[in-house]
């Protein structure tokens, strides 16, 4: 089943396009966060514009935080306050492989090729952890390409140690992988392609206004907040623990809901009629 | 020799809500049969069919093919070929990017794909996105979809929607060679002249019964072999069987 989803995704002009989205997206934000406003901010490019580098903040290029947020796969610097291009791309990239197939009817073709069904789900997520972790690995040589980059091109040397951008790296692609997968659990639990895509929508939306609205109404962030899947992946991709999390349990948190989803997705393909 | 039938369904039925569906269908087709499954418009064939290939839940009776269910067979996807839904095609793939991944699902070897697409008349449109295919040609990629495992059965909802005359032809050929060869085919058409030319035997399902079974000879002889006379008849009859019922159960409830 793997290779015939991987030649099921390969086939449709809409996986080209979550990964040209992706790829593009990160490429857009990290050139612009981590070329364009360092030098906006040090009056490099547009001069001494008034006002500009006072609402720019100094930037330091040469900084270990600054540095890990370029390394962050998903183009978010670690900011948990906002949902990248990429991310929504990795998301989008699980919803079209769990969602094609029942919008054009070619489940049926596949139950009868696979009639217990689970190995389905199994054959899905294989070929959605390939893909997704091929694409995390092209997200990681742009945000390498992009520090290097800025590593050559200003004054600021390489303050992360090669161990930790590996591991950086490293908990990035199993990022993208998580996220892909929770994208493919709850296409394959909506059906509808058009369903998945707001109800998804609506998770990335609705998260961080949940926090916010809970830090509203507690003066604090509750530790129930935090175990939300975006937050989750931001968390598992930082170079520090929060105040709560560490980047470990993070992954294993969010490890957990995407189980959660893929058993819930299972089931419910092995009861329904097609 | 295994006398086993190649399709048997027995008590077969298929309860939605409150509604009946299926109620009590049975019908064997022995191998080197053609069986034409008839009826009207949600009688109950399409819902027959995709229990009998496990895609929908059996709420009673059984449905086997060789002696097993459908999710039972070791190959299914070399023991049975199936058109259904007009082939779950997606209208972006090409035939043949359509076939070569059928042939992946069946773990089936992908140097049957260009036979087929030949046969089915579609190599000079094997690479063009089904999109731009009529609904003739899609049919006949759901057919060649079906036939790429070798199978020994085929299960066949509606074949012959917007088959050009050529077309229809091919697939009279095709099921009668089939049969010839030993295979077992399940057909469901409204086209009954194509049934009277192909099948063997006939089941006739009104509101999710079995009206009428039994060889097409047998049954049609009161009608001088005429098929559809035998099919209105039928049908018909059915119906205000089925009306005057529901009248006499109103009225009850009226008292």
């Amino acid at each position: 089943m793997f290779r015939a989803e991987l030649l099921k995704l390969r086939t449709v002009t809409s996986t080209w396009v979550a990964l040209a989205v992706g790829v593009i997206g990160l490429l857009v934000t990290q050139v612009l966060l981590v070329t364009l406003l360092p030098a906006m901010a040090n009056g490099t490019i547009l001069g001494d514009e008034p006002g500009l580098r006072e609402e720019l903040g100094a930037i330091d290029t040469g900084s270990q935080a600054f540095q890990y947020s370029a390394l962050n796969l998903l183009g978010t610097g670690g900011s948990s306050g906002s949902i990248g291009i990429a991310t929504i791309a990795v998301v989008a990239l699980g919803i079209l492989v769990g969602t094609t197939d029942y919008r054009h009817g070619g489940i049926v073709g596949t139950a009868l090729a696979r009639p217990r069904r689970t190995p389905i789900l199994v054959g899905k997520v294989a070929a959605t952890s390939a893909t997704a972790a091929a694409l995390a690995v092209v997200l990681a040589a742009i945000s390498l390409l992009v520090l290097l980059l800025l590593v050559w091109t200003t004054p600021a040397s390489l303050a992360v140690p090669i161990v930790d951008i590996l591991s950086s790296v490293g908990r990035g692609i199993l990022t993208v992988v998580l996220l892909a997968l929770l994208g493919l659990g709850i296409g394959m639990l909506v059906r509808s392609q058009l369903a998945a895509f707001l109800t998804v929508g609506a998770l990335l939306v609705g998260e961080p206004m949940l926090q916010g609205l809970a830090q509203l109404f507690t003066g604090s962030l509750p530790t129930w907040a935090l175990f939300l899947p975006v937050s989750l992946a931001y968390v598992g991709m930082a170079d520090a623990p929060s105040a709560v999390l560490s980047p470990a349990i993070a992954l294993g948190a969010l490890a957990a809901i995407t189980a959660v989803v893929l058993t819930a997705a299972t089931v419910t393909l092995r009861r329904r009629d097609l | 020799m295994d006398n086993t039938p190649a399709l048997a369904v027995r008590g077969l039925r298929k309860i939605y809500g409150h509604t009946t569906a299926v109620d009590d269908v049975s019908f064997t087709v022995p191998r080197g049969r053609v069986l034409g499954l008839l009826g009207p418009n949600g009688a109950g064939k399409t819902t027959s069919m995709r229990m009998l290939l496990g895609l929908a839940h059996i709420d009673g009776g059984q449905a086997h093919i060789h002696g097993r269910p459908y999710a039972e067979l070791e190959n299914p996807a070399r023991t049975v070929g199936a058109v259904l839904d007009a082939g779950g095609l997606h209208p972006g793939r090409t035939a043949r990017q359509h076939l070569r991944i059928a042939a992946a699902m069946g773990g089936m070897d992908a140097s049957r794909v260009d036979p087929l697409l030949a046969e089915a008349g579609l190599t000079t449109a094997a690479d063009r996105p089904i999109r731009t295919y009529s609904l003739g040609m899609r049919q006949r990629v759901a057919l060649a979809t079906a036939l790429l495992g070798n199978p020994s059965v085929l299960v066949l909802d509606e074949p012959a929607n917007g088959l050009d005359p050529a077309g229809t032809r091919w697939l009279r050929d095709l099921l009668l060679n089939f049969a010839a060869g030993g295979g077992a085919v399940l057909l469901s058409s409204h086209v009954l002249a194509e049934v009277a030319h192909v099948a063997d035997d006939i089941v006739v399902i009104t509101e999710g019964r079995v009206a009428g079974s039994g060889s097409i000879e047998a049954l049609t002889a009161e009608y001088g072999g005429d098929l559809e006379s035998y099919y209105l008849n039928l049908t018909a009859a059915s119906s205000d069987r089925a009306s005057s019922d529901r009248v006499s159960s109103e009225n009850e409830g009226v008292r």
